[in-house]
């Protein structure tokens, strides 16, 4: 249990995938202007990413890697991201309509999110196992959901500030992304290594 | 636009990609595998870039060629077991030490790389451990008493540029490692230590990076249990050629 | 994907007979380099190569690979564009962006594997990268190959320009050299011989700049987002109009 809780503070926090790696920038950056629609979002991402790592997970390592299809990888991954989305988005119509008026309209949204491609080969790059892929999906999901809601706030508040007109919207949204980035640069002092001890596996 | 229009359109299309992208795959995989080949010599002959030096080649003006007739020539690659056993039948530039690291320790392979240069040998080691962002592994070279450190090479997944990333781009970090002991006067082992804030003992210590203790202190951790894995057959040697470390 | 609906679709022409780069066409390649700049204007496509930009060479390599698929998916979108099924499309543009992706990661093993080694997830991250989706539905959907082919040249441009110059910009300031890694390795300013200006001298540099030192923050990530910030604020200062109403 402690690896997994290491990798979910390590992707959460000290590897923020906005804020350290600049993943899905893209939607944090056009919805993050009021903080419900964020909320929303966050959600979705978490979600999203929740699901398709162990799907990608089990597809890279039974199908590309033992029959060494892996210049395939690219275009199987975001085939099933996009079909993970189409399906969830569907599912979640049909059994929850409460959930899906919350985050049906970000779901497409999402496919387009480098985050979920990014984790996904992340997960390969740094080899992780079944178990560890779905501690990095949610952690690194959660430390988006984390990102968009902090700046969303923040930019409710900036609207009432006397912003130099170059630098209002997008300009301000950079910069505060910058300051950000280097507060949770912070968190780098964390030793996730003592979660790896909690399961007395740790080194 | 029908059903059957658009299963048609996306079979024709998956064939399509698929042949595509096999046909390039099959274009370029033997110049790719050759590139990763002489890239992965390449990084373990940056180890002993000092003592190459002083024979006379320099390392990065090598051509590709003259890498891998260098390793064919002069590299004897060797492949040992956690025991310090030697298990036949495999190059040492086969073992893949990400694989390895995945396994149990009692099921990992090493790879040992004893370069003949002018007369005298260079062991070289590899190791792998983490960074602050992801893995950082690394090749170190020993001279004929198998405790001297006659040159190392590092590098890094996704270390941060200026900081981290140090430990591959600062030549002058990387050459403080040569001349340094791998053991104690008492020939008990204590690996290499880069210590924050400047070496204190300069047998056995050198200097930290500014800004990147966390990767600093993963290089200390990479070697002392890579290194450490080596020991058994470091002491197999040891006898075999009836020197005394210790 | 929201936000692709809300850009100017750019300049649709019925017209047949027209010279094949005329002032239309440069209009299509100059206009996404400054007054309509996807990064800067558009906000698309900020995501994934950002984080390579803290060196000019990987920049540079990152951006020829996204102007390529910029344009050459744009082209095959368009020449496809009355085949493909709607309700597919997404899917579709999807599946032509990751093959070019695949081709162009390849392509990269084969003729340069340490800059491939380098920028290792990132080429895999064009795909999702807002800007070439984002081209591909608003204007190569709609357009002849010719002019989309010229829309996504222009706009994957425009997109390296930002990343170039944010990497010139990292580099000359936080590690004191140009275009590091690549044969035209330039060291300008640091504490040793190396350096063009050697702060630590006892000559010139030394007097001048021996104050001198690297700016740590620079290397980091949040870095980018500053350079950008202030990139957006020159230009929009420069010319008002861009300035954001809301």
């Amino acid at each position: 249990m402690g690896e997994y809780i290491n990798i979910f503070i390590k992707s959460a926090f000290i590897e923020n995938m906005v804020l350290a790696y600049f993943l899905g920038m893209c939607s944090y950056l056009a919805v993050s202007k009021t903080l419900s629609t964020a909320f929303g979002l966050g959600m979705a991402v978490i979600f999203v990413l929740g699901i398709t790592m162990p799907i990608n997970w089990l597809i890279n390592e039974y199908l590309l890697v033992s029959f060494e299809l892996e210049f395939l990888r690219f275009i199987i991954f975001i085939a099933v991201i996009a079909s993970t989305v189409q399906l969830v988005e569907m599912v979640v119509e049909k059994f929850s309509p409460g959930l899906y008026a919350a985050l049906g309209i970000f779901l497409p949204l999402i496919t387009v999110n480098c985050a979920i491609l990014g984790g996904s080969l992340f997960m390969v790059t740094r080899e992780y196992d079944l178990g560890e892929s779905i501690a990095f999906g949610l952690g690194g999901g959660f430390g988006w959901f984390l990102a968009i809601i902090a700046i969303a706030a923040i930019r409710e508040r900036i609207r009432y500030s006397n912003v130099p007109p170059a630098l209002r919207g997008l300009g301000m949204a950079f910069l505060l992304t910058g300051l950000m980035g280097v507060a949770f640069l912070s968190l780098t002092g964390i030793d996730p290594a003592v979660f790896a001890g909690w399961s007395g596996t740790g080194e | 636009m029908s059903t059957k229009y658009i299963y048609t359109f996306g079979l024709i299309m998956t064939v399509v990609v698929a042949l595509v992208l096999a046909g390039f795959k099959t274009l370029t995989a033997d110049v790719a595998a050759r590139n990763e080949d002489i890239f992965n010599k390449r990084q373990i002959l940056a180890a002993i870039a000092t003592p190459m030096a002083e024979a006379g080649q320099d390392v990065d003006a090598l051509s590709d060629e003259a890498v891998l007739e260098l390793f064919d020539n002069q590299v004897e690659q060797t492949v040992i077991n956690a025991e310090g056993e030697i298990i036949e039948g495999t190059m040492a530039i086969e073992v893949d030490m990400e694989q390895e690291k995945k396994k149990d320790e009692a099921d990992r392979l090493y790879p040992l790389y004893t370069v003949n240069l002018d007369g005298s040998n260079y062991y070289i080691m590899s190791v792998r451990g983490n960074g602050l962002w992801d893995a950082i592994w690394g090749n170190i070279a020993l001279e004929d008493d198998l405790n001297t450190v006659a040159g190392v090479s590092f590098d890094h997944a996704g270390e941060t540029p200026g900081l981290g990333a140090e430990i591959k781009d600062n030549q002058s970090w990387k050459n403080q490692f040569e001349g340094r002991k791998i053991y104690d006067d008492a020939g008990d082992f204590v690996s290499i230590v880069v210590r924050k804030g400047g070496a204190r003992n300069p047998e056995h210590e050198v200097d930290g990076l500014s800004g990147a203790t966390v990767t600093a202190d993963g290089v200390t951790k990479m070697l002392y249990t890579g290194l450490k894995a080596y020991e058994p057959f470091l002491q197999d040697i040891d006898k075999a050629s009836g020197m005394n470390l210790k | 994907m929201a936000e692709s609906t809300e850009i100017k679709t750019g300049v649709t022409t019925t017209q047949e007979k027209e010279p094949l780069f005329g002032k239309k066409e440069r209009i299509l390649i100059t206009d996404p380099l400054l007054d309509n700049n996807p990064i800067t204007i558009q906000v698309l496509g900020v995501c994934s190569a950002l984080a390579v930009t803290s060196l000019v060479y990987p920049s540079l390599v990152m951006s020829v690979a996204v102007v390529f698929v910029c344009a050459f998916s744009s082209l095959f979108t368009s020449l496809l564009r009355n085949t493909i099924p709607k309700a597919v499309r997404l899917i579709v543009q999807l599946v032509i962006i990751a093959t070019l992706v695949t081709i162009v990661n390849e392509a990269l093993k084969a003729l340069n594997y340490p800059i491939y080694k380098q920028l290792s997830v990132y080429i895999g991250l064009i795909i999702t990268n807002c800007i070439v989706m984002g081209r591909l539905e608003a204007f190569a959907m709609a357009n002849k190959p010719w002019r989309s082919f010229l829309d996504g040249l222009g706009n994957g441009l425009g997109y390296g320009l930002i990343l170039v110059a944010v990497g010139f910009v990292r580099e000359l300031f936080g590690k004191g050299s140009l275009f590091a890694g690549s044969p035209i390795e330039w060291k300008i300013i640091g504490p040793s011989a190396e350096y063009t200006i050697n702060t630590m001298s006892e000559g010139l540099g030394g007097t001048l700049f021996g104050w001198y030192a690297n700016n740590n923050l620079m290397v980091l990530p949040a870095a980018a987002m500053f350079v950008i910030a202030v990139f957006i604020w020159i230009q929009r200062a420069w010319n008002p109009k861009l300035v954001d109403a809301s």
